[in-house]
Order: structure tokens, then sequence, then C-alpha cells
């Protein structure tokens, strides 16, 4: 297999050491978030434990808003750090435009800030149409404004961000040889790291979701101006952003560990036809997957739930298989070299798996009737986000901060972090299973007598989350430390 | 004394005093039946509002069953009805003199577009004014043309019934003195086995409206409905006649991210301009590098490590001769 002629698009030491900088900088700020946006999510579970009687409800939704667009972006942008540093060794992204979307993202969140705990936004992260524009007297047109100028400066730069990477990657390879089409057809070509091919497609992908919030942000505006607008249209819009967005987030994180975690195996992951076809698959699949979300929406013709359905189950063997018998497969009688970061890229990957097969269990339509708006589904995606891309991204964060302060890790420390993140993680979603499978409803601020039990299910989650915040405290001191002494020596 | 001998040994006095309390006792009785006659006449259900009655409150909600006395003169009950059919029931008065007759002759034409009236379903046409005779209903059913029509039922009950039935479709009524006449909205609520499937409100029936009611009266499941205003870009658009979909103009947004990731992909790999390193000759203390492979180009970035002096290229990845020595780099626009 050749590699690529050009060669080249490498970055001078100067300009590597700002990158490095850089992607401190996002790091740092990744880790400032985590446990604000963490205690966010501890809020709502002690509210629903009732432990807030005289705190009103709207505080409760504005929390879950901010909570949930908080927790998708900080990990998309972390992922997207991640990659766009490890893709130095291949391409040569923008740094200007690293700095931009950095400045851009502070500038949406702040804003997000304001309009959440300001103005008590309260819509959920998929400000379903026309949610957002009856209010209740909750919140005024003003905060609903506020928020689609975040959504709007967030997605610039995002989209931005996605471009300059896919740019960089074109660069240095051709379409075919970025997706690895020499691999589909068995014919020797250029070499393509499953870094680069994984990233390129799910920046294609990315490109689509963004897209997708474009055009409900632009439809919003025109309710605003008096026009209707069809709510299936919207939902699917909606739904198609948010289902992307969220997934792309996963594949970042999975690129990363192709490219991270054979360094600890002391193997090379390389591309092959399997790798190829599976990633390949879903530059298509995950257009069609996210249907599982309306399937409650019965105006939705049946065929498309179907195609729904059978897309999503497809979706699952290549990305989620693929990766993790390769990640088995690279770690299996190698002499694993097991670290904090190499612990965590091997059960994020894990985790991943453990809540894509409660997805998939999810998007079968007759399954799905009886717990879409069950607390089964914050159970699978909090499983494969937080106990997968969040373990990732973490992993990364720590392998980074590393490399560039020289820090060594305290082993026994490290196996205790990974503990109580492990014990209280799996703990605080599996309150969410089980109450998924008791019916008690999602979104609830305070579980009515029907559904009483939400309420004993809350509390055990309480306590599995306080030894998950433990987990993380005792992550940002260590690795805190490190990202720190990084920053100062570079 | 005089006067107690005069006025009590009066003759008749007595008989004429008591044949006037009597009859003011009886023009008293007299009054209050005729004003209780008059109120029950002409009695009120319901708040009055200008909103038509909410279907999300009742739909599903079963049906009171009232006693009916038909214009063919049978005693029957609504449950008799809805048992062999599902029914198509709403309610009016015949003195009406404003929407009842006009909605009737809206709901009989939309009945007859829709199809499958007497075979899928029967219309049952009550009056809530109590003043109303089987008599009165005939006439009205004879002025509407479906007196012969045995898809079409006209009957009356009693005040408490349809003050039952009203109140389990959200329909009211009130007596307005001033112009001798009901205010009430104009509805027609589907009722299959007992519960309220859907409820149309409005001066007119609309036939594609009808057409949908009919579809689940039949059985069917009606994926969408009509919404009120104009839509702009709908994904699908639902023939209830046909029962099928077809694709409107929202659709064509829905094709747009993915149009944008294709847009955006070609422009990375086709368009944008490419970055080409500065030319560089690689250059060693012994001579040139050994001579590049067919298809590898011969200039290009080797990153360096230690110092420009000792400096040691990086060729992993890029290409790897089997012996490298000492290089310098330097560089040639």
């Amino acid at each position: 297999m050749d590699v690529p002629a050009t060669a080249a698009p490498l970055l001078s030491e100067a300009e590597t050491l700002r990158f490095r900088r850089m992607t401190v900088i996002w790091g740092i700020t990744v880790l400032l978030l985590l446990p604000i946006l963490a205690a966010l999510g501890y809020f709502m579970r002690l509210y629903q434990s009732a432990a807030f009687p005289k705190v009103k409800p709207e505080w409760f939704y504005a929390v879950l808003t901010l909570h949930s667009l908080g927790m998708v972006g900080t990990w998309f942008v972390g992922s997207m750090a991640g990659v766009s540093y490890l893709l130095l060794k291949y391409t040569r992204p923008s740094l200007a435009v690293s700095k931009f979307n950095y400045w851009g993202t502070l500038l949406g969140v702040v804003l997000l800030i304001v309009c959440t705990l300001g103005g008590l936004f309260g819509t959920g992260w998929y400000f379903l149409y026309p949610l957002p524009l009856y209010s209740q007297h909750i919140w005024s047109p003003l905060t609903t404004f506020t928020f689609f100028v975040a959504l709007a400066i967030l997605g610039i730069c995002w989209t931005i961000w996605t471009l300059d990477i896919l740019r960089a990657i074109a660069q240095r390879y051709s379409l075919a040889a970025a997706l690895g089409w020499n691999y589909l057809v068995g014919k020797p070509g250029t070499e393509v790291p499953p870094l680069v091919l994984i990233t390129t497609v799910t920046l294609i992908v990315a490109v689509s979701g963004f897209v997708a919030a474009v055009i409900v942000i632009a439809l919003f505006a025109a309710r605003a101006l008096g026009v209707n607008v069809d709510a299936l249209l919207m939902k699917n819009l909606t739904f198609f952003f948010g289902h992307v967005l969220v997934n792309i987030t996963m594949y970042l994180g999975v690129a990363m560990v192709y490219e991270l975690l054979p360094t600890y195996a002391g193997r090379p992951w390389k591309t092959n036809r399997v790798v190829a076809i599976a990633w390949d698959a879903v530059l298509f699949l995950i257009l069609f997957a996210y249907f599982h979300h309306l399937y409650m929406d019965f105006a939705q013709p049946t065929w498309v739930q179907k195609f729904g359905q059978i897309c999503s189950y497809l979706l699952s063997v290549p990305a989620g298989v693929v990766s993790i018998f390769g990640t088995l497969l690279l770690v299996y009688a190698s002499k694993m070299k097991w670290t904090f970061a190499s612990m965590l890229f091997f059960l994020g990957i894990m985790g991943w798996g453990v809540g894509g097969i409660a997805a998939v269990i999810d998007s079968t339509v007759a399954v799905n009737f009886h717990f879409h708006n069950t607390l089964w589904v914050p159970a699978h995606f909090h499983t494969y986000y937080l106990m997968g891309v969040v373990l990732i991204v973490l992993g990364f964060i720590d392998h980074v901060g590393k490399e560039l302060s020289g820090l060594p890790e305290n082993p026994l420390r490290s196996k205790w972090t990974v503990a109580l993140l492990l014990i209280g993680g799996y703990g605080f979603v599996s309150m969410f299973y089980w109450a998924g499978a008791h019916s008690v409803p999602r979104r609830y601020a305070v579980y009515p007598l029907e559904v009483a039990q939400g309420t004993l299910y809350a509390r055990v989650a309480v306590g599995f989350i306080t030894v998950l915040l433990a987990g993380i405290l005792l992550y940002l001191w260590e690795t805190g430390k490190r990202c720190l002494k990084a920053l100062a020596s570079i | 004394m005089r006067f107690e001998e005069t006025s009590v040994g009066f003759p008749g006095v007595k008989q004429r005093m008591r044949f006037l309390s009597l009859s003011l006792v009886g023009w008293f009785a007299c009054l209050m039946l005729i004003l209780a006659g008059t109120l029950q006449a002409q009695q009120s259900f319901g708040t009055p509002s200008n909103e038509p009655p909410n279907e999300d409150r009742f739909v599903y909600k079963q049906v009171p069953d009232i006693e009916i006395e038909t214009t063919s003169g049978s005693q029957t009950s609504l449950a008799a009805f809805w048992q062999q059919k599902p029914v198509l029931l709403t309610m009016i008065f015949t003195r009406c003199a404003g929407v009842c007759s006009p909605f009737l002759h809206s709901l009989r034409s939309a009945t007859s577009d829709a199809g499958g009236l007497g075979n899928d379903y029967r219309v049952l046409v009550l009056s809530f004014d109590p003043k109303d005779t089987i008599s009165d209903m005939q006439i009205m059913a004879d002025s509407i043309g479906v007196k012969s029509d045995p898809g079409w039922t006209f009957g009356i009950t009693s005040p408490a019934d349809i003050r039952r039935l009203a109140a389990a479709s959200g329909f009211w009524f009130q007596w307005d003195s001033s112009i001798q006449q009901y205010d009430h909205p104009s509805l027609v609520v589907a009722i299959d086995r007992g519960r309220v499937i859907r409820m149309l409100a409005g001066a007119t029936v609309p036939a594609t409206s009808l057409r949908q009611v009919v579809q689940e009266l039949r059985g069917k499941f009606v994926a969408s409905y009509a919404m009120a205003g104009k839509v702009a870009f709908r994904c699908f658009e639902y023939d209830p006649q046909s029962g099928r979909y077809s694709l409107d103009w929202g659709v064509l947004l829905m094709l747009l991210p993915a149009t944008g990731s294709i847009l955006a992909t070609m422009w990375a790999f086709f368009f944008s301009s490419q970055w080409r390193p500065p030319a560089r000759v690689i250059l060693h203390d012994g001579g040139a590098l050994p001579p590049f492979p067919t298809g590898y180009r011969s200039v290009g970035f080797v990153p360096l490590s230690g110092t420009e002096d000792n400096a040691q290229p990086d060729l992993a990845g890029i290409y790897a001769p089997t012996a490298v020595r000492p290089i310098k780099i330097r560089e040639e626009r």
C-alpha cells in the first residue's frame, strides 16, 4: 500500500506548539465545563427526588435545557479538538479556525446560560416546534430570540470548523482515498489511517446536520413572521440534526481511539476492507436512522418507520460492532500498557457498545411504543455518552496532558478514579433503565402519584451520582494538574 | 256593632272572600305552572363560548345511553344505534332561524360526498329543545330532504337526557329571550361503540373533514389531519379517500441537508485551493537522498528533530529510505 505522495502538510515547530497550546486550552475548558454541567444533572435528579419542593418546576426545565445542550456541545467540541490535534500527523488544519471556534463557542455558551438560567428558557435541547414560541409567560420572546442567536452562533462556528478539517484532509487525500474506496475494491492505493477515514465520513455527515439546524432556525423565523410551518417537517429536521450531532460526537471519539489505543497496545490498527465498508456504510445509514425518534408520530408514513428501524439496526453493525470487535482484537493477547488513558479508551468503546445495545432495543418499533416516553431513552443516551464518548475524551485529555507535561500518573489514584467513574456512572444509568422498564416517564420534574416510584429511583440515582462526582473530582485533580503544567510549559 | 253585624252577618261575603282567595291561589298556581313550563321550555345548558368544543377533551370518552323517540314512532335508545353501526350525532332545534337548517344541509351534502351512509354509519339528529315534538322533527327531516332516507333518523329525548348528552360532547345551548332563539354551536359527534371518536364543529361540515371521520368510523387509521390555516412546506399529504400519501414540497427541504453535505464535500475535495508546501530539496553531506520510487514526488517537507545543524529527518509515513544520514533542508521556492 502506498503512502500519499504529497506528504508535507505538517506544521513548523512554532505552529505545532501553538496548536498544542490551543488543544490544551480546549481540554481545560472541557474540564471546567464538566463539573458544572454534571452538577446541573445532579440538581435535576435531586429535584425528581423531591429534594426541592419549594423550587418552581420551571427551573427544572431550564436546567434540563442547559444541561442537555451544554453536554452535547461540550463533548462535540472536545472530540473535535482532539481529532484536530491527532490529525496534525497527517494534515494541516487551521489554527485560526480553531481559535475562532473557541471564542464563538464561548459566546454561544454564555448566551445559552443567559437564556436558560437567566430567562428560564425550558424547551429541552430539542426546542421542538412550536414550543419556543408558546412560553406560557415563563420566558420572554427576547429569551427565545437570544436562544436562537446562540444556536446560530454555535452552528456557524462548528460548520466552519467542520469544513476546515475536511479541507485539511482534502489537501492530502483524494476523496476516494479519504473514504478508503481502494480498500473496497481490493486494489492497492493510498494508505489511509482509520482516523482520517472515520473523520472524513463523520464530518461529511456533520455538515448535513448543521444544514438541518439552519433550516429549522429559518423556519422558526418564518413562523415568527406569520407563516405556518408543518410541525412534522420541523420535528424531522430537528431530530435529524440532534441525532447526527450526537452520533458524530461518538464517531469522533471512536476515531481518536483508533489512533491512540494502538500506541498502548503496541500493535497497529490499520484500515482494511471491513473497516472501510463499515464506515462508508455509516455515510448512508445515518441519514435515515433518525426516523426512530419519530415512531410515535403517526402522521409519518409506515414505510418511513420501517425503513428507520432497518437503518437503525444496520447502523449499529458497521460503526459499533466492527469497532468493538476491533478493540477487543487489538487488546487481546497484546502487551497492553494499561494506563489511565488507555483504560478510559477501552471502557469508552465498551460503554458505547452497552448504550448501543439499549439504543437498538429502543429503535424497534414494537418496543418503542412502550419505551418512547419513558426514562429508558435517557438511560441509553447517557450510557453511550457518559460511559462512552465522555470517557474517551477524558482519556484523550489525560493522554495529551501527560504527553505535554511529562507528569507521570499515580496508578493507584488512576484505578480509584476509574472504579468510581464506573460504579457511579453505571449505577446512575441503571436507575434510568430500571425506571424506564417500569414505565416512569421522562421529562417529568415531579412524579405524580401514578408513577411515584420514580421518586425512589431518582433518590437511588442521586447516591450513584455522588459516587460519580467523586470520580470526576479525582479525575480533575489528577488530569487538571497535568493540563495546567502543560499549558505553562508550552 | 252594626258594622260587625253587617259585616259578619252579610250573606255571601264569606263565599266571595273564599272564592277570591281560591282564585288567587289558582292564578298563582297557574302562573307558577306556566313559569315552570316556560323555564323548562327555554332551558339552557353549558357555558357559551366563542371557541368550538375542544375535541381533545372528549375523544374516547363514553357517551351516555339515553332514551330516544324517533320520527318513525319507535321508542329506542342511543345504545341501540351504536350497537348496530357507528353514529354521526348532531343536536338542533326546529325553530332555529340560524344555523341548524344550513348545517343539516351541509351534513347531507358531506355524507353524500363521503359515501357509506346507511352501510358504514348512520346520522342521528336530536332536538335539544323540549318544545320540539315528533311532528316538528318530521317537518325538519322533510325540509332537509332526508325524510325517507334510512340512513337518517330524527328524534327527541327528555331534557335531562339531552343535558347528559351535551355534557359528554362539550355541546351547550343558551336561551336568548330577546330574540326568542337558542344560542348554540353546530357540532357533529362521531360515536363508535359508545365512545366519541371525532368531533367536527363549525357552521358547515367540510366534505374533506367528514371523509376522514368516515374513514375512522370504517375502522381505518387516519394518519394526518388538515391543519387550520395555510401551512408551508408539508412533508406528506394524506388523501383520506384513497388512504394514500403523496409527497409534498416539504420533502425537498428534507433533502437539503444531504445536498449540503454533497456540496461541502465537493468544495473541500474538488474546488478548495490545494495547499502545496514550498518546494524543498533535501540535501545532505553525502549527496542526494536515494531516488524516490515512481509515483512519489521528489519534493516534500521532512520534519526535523534536533537542531538544524544536527538535523535528523523523520521520514516515517512519507518515505523511508533504507539508510538516512544527517541532512540539511534548504527551501527553494
